[in-house]
């Protein structure tokens, strides 16, 4: 659970709590219209923090995509 | 005559929507739950604007979701106000960004003899047994703890219940609070009064806002503007302490120059005329001053809302305060009948937790009450926390903290107004650059909620918020240093790993 965090990971993250099959989106999709919400947001910023990046749902809702996120969290470690 | 005596796990006191939702909480792991409530329900009650904490969070767990929707409440996704150096409204909305906007954004405002009374049949239908017209005569204690009550049944008759755990949650004029010990203490510069009333053909503000509450501010204070329905509209005045003699007389005229002196209002209540008859047909005084009491629990006895602490209606956060002290009282008294820690641990964390959720919103609304500037007009020079001098600083921080607050960054005067200058800075210019509700950025929360007091007040009514939608599957990390974090249910406490 606090594995460190590999963009293997965020991609099967988000795929988790979008209930999507990994692999299914693109990494630069935007992940909104894929149905992700503010508690879907809440929820992975929560996630994250325990695996020890301090990236907050304001920073991760500025642009919702993997590709951003990976970009985000990795200078947030 | 001697009483008659019964046992339960434990005595909740109150059947507001914080009682409510400790006792059925509580009645969820299985307790025995009698909750006593003075009179019969429905009945009146202001604090009418809700946040979505309470509606999406709280209300999940509890189950009663379905019911709130039935009950067609107006649905509000934050509030306009008119306040601080804009003279056009500005919108707080509880979504970050419009196309972050889901089902959970929102809340509503209600007419409490409904809201109250969904809450408290429910707990009903959990398993708590409710009894109505009951009132609290007096709490049963020894030196150790408190032992349970006495009260009076509507036949007259008096009862004595034992129990392991009793909860105040009587509000904000009943005395049973003093059985924790310790003293009330009262904020020296938020002791406001609100003259309340209901006005039917008041107009709403464009849509989508429409269902937002507006507060507006003005010389001697502030007005709330409430849309219960299409027709009905709540409207209370928020004015310093001093001009309680003035109430005494025509309370009517009195509100009328009140609401004539407030632009925005006066002319969104242009076509209105004010309910005369019915639950609805009075003018209604309260004190609303903000205070804490310094202790919120002994063994055996612990407060939940008003009988703990309440703090000036402008965020709309009384039933928030009190249902989320109902949801840390049942974890705590659950994870102590489950035998999982001892009561000294799991009250430090419910105690913890409910004064954090009472400071951050203290600071934010000493944060906004600064941005409202108004140098020639005493309410609002009397309010201005970067005004302070060091005693008035004191008393202020004994009041966030309790007596027993060890906070290094509230030891230096300085240092404290140094920080509240900087937050309220932080917090007027972020309502800058969002700008008025009918602006292009004034649908985008980004820079209000990145400020540190909007940070801090949205942590935990967040965490509560994807607790509720999301369950079991919910995850939560420790708020406090060494705390305690939820149990898989959402209903007890344990040691975080």
């Amino acid at each position: 659970m606090t594995a460190p965090l590999s963009l293997e990971r965020l991609r099967s993250d988000v795929a988790e709590v979008l209930a999507e099959e990994p692999g299914s989106f693109a990494d630069d999709e935007n992940l909104i219209d894929l149905g992700l919400d503010s508690i879907r947001l809440m929820s992975l910023a929560t996630r994250w923090r325990e695996a020890g990046y301090e990236a907050g749902y304001l920073d991760l809702a500025k642009e919702p995509t993997v590709t951003a996120w990976w970009s985000l969290l990795e200078g947030k470690r | 005559m001697s009483p008659i005596i019964e046992s339960a796990d434990v005595v909740v006191i109150g059947g507001g929507p914080g009682g409510s939702t400790t006792a059925t909480l509580l009645a969820k792991r299985g307790h025995r739950v009698v909750l006593l409530e003075k009179e019969t329900f429905p009945r009146y009650q202001i604090g009418e604007s809700l946040l979505p904490s309470t509606v999406h969070g709280i209300g999940r767990m509890l189950g009663v979701t379905e019911e709130l929707e039935k009950a067609a409440f107006t649905v509000k996704r934050g509030g306009s106000f008119r306040w601080g150096t804009n003279p056009v409204p500005w919108n707080f909305l509880f979504a970050v960004a419009p196309e972050l906007s889901g089902p959970t954004s929102t809340a509503y405002q209600v007419e409490r003899m409904k809201f109250d009374d969904i809450l408290l049949r429910n707990a009903a239908r959990t398993g708590v047994d409710v009894r109505e017209n009951s009132p609290v005569t007096e709490v049963v204690s020894d030196d150790e703890r408190v032992r349970g009550v006495r009260y009076t049944d509507p036949d007259g008759a008096e009862h004595e219940i034992r129990a392991t755990f009793v909860v105040d949650a009587s509000g904000n004029r009943s005395r049973v609070h003093q059985n924790v010990g310790g003293e009330r203490l009262y904020s020296d510069f938020f002791q406001n009064i609100a003259l309340f009333g209901y006005f039917t053909g008041g107009k709403r503000l464009p849509a989508p806002d429409s269902g937002n509450i507006l507060c507006a501010a003005f010389d001697e204070g502030w007005i709330w503007y409430i849309p219960l329905s299409d027709e009905l509209t709540s409207v209370g005045v928020v004015i310093a302490r001093e001009h309680a003699a003035k109430l005494q007389g025509d309370q009517e005229q009195a509100m009328r120059g009140f609401l004539d002196r407030c632009e925005i209002v006066k002319d969104m209540l242009a076509d209105a005329t004010r309910v005369t008859e019915g639950v609805y047909g009075e003018i209604r005084t309260r004190k609303d001053y903000s205070y804490t009491n310094s202790t919120f629990h002994r063994p055996g006895m612990v407060l939940v809302g008003d009988a703990a602490c309440f703090i000036d209606p402008v965020f709309s956060t009384g039933v928030h305060l009190a249902t989320y002290a109902g949801l840390l009282a049942a974890r705590s008294i659950n994870t102590v009948l489950a035998g999982e820690s001892t009561e000294e641990r799991v009250f430090a964390e419910f105690e913890g937790r409910y004064r954090r959720e009472y400071r951050v919103f203290y600071e934010f609304l000493s944060a906004f009450y600064d941005m409202q500037s108004n140098e020639e007009s005493y309410f609002w020079k009397a309010r201005k926390v970067t005004n302070f001098n060091a005693t008035d600083l004191e008393a202020f921080v004994s009041l966030v903290g309790g007596v027993h607050s060890g906070e290094q960054a509230f030891t230096n005067a300085d240092q404290l107004v140094g920080g509240f200058r900087e937050s309220s800075g932080a917090l007027a210019d972020a309502v800058e650059r969002t700008g008025a509700m009918d602006t292009e950025t004034g649908d985008k929360m980004h820079h209000l909620f990145g400020t540190p007091v909007v940070r801090e007040v949205m942590a935990e009514m967040n965490n509560v918020q994807v607790r509720g939608v999301l369950g079991e599957q919910a995850r939560e990390l420790p708020l406090l240093e060494d705390g305690l974090v939820p149990s898989a249910d959402g209903l007890a406490w344990t040691e975080a790993k």
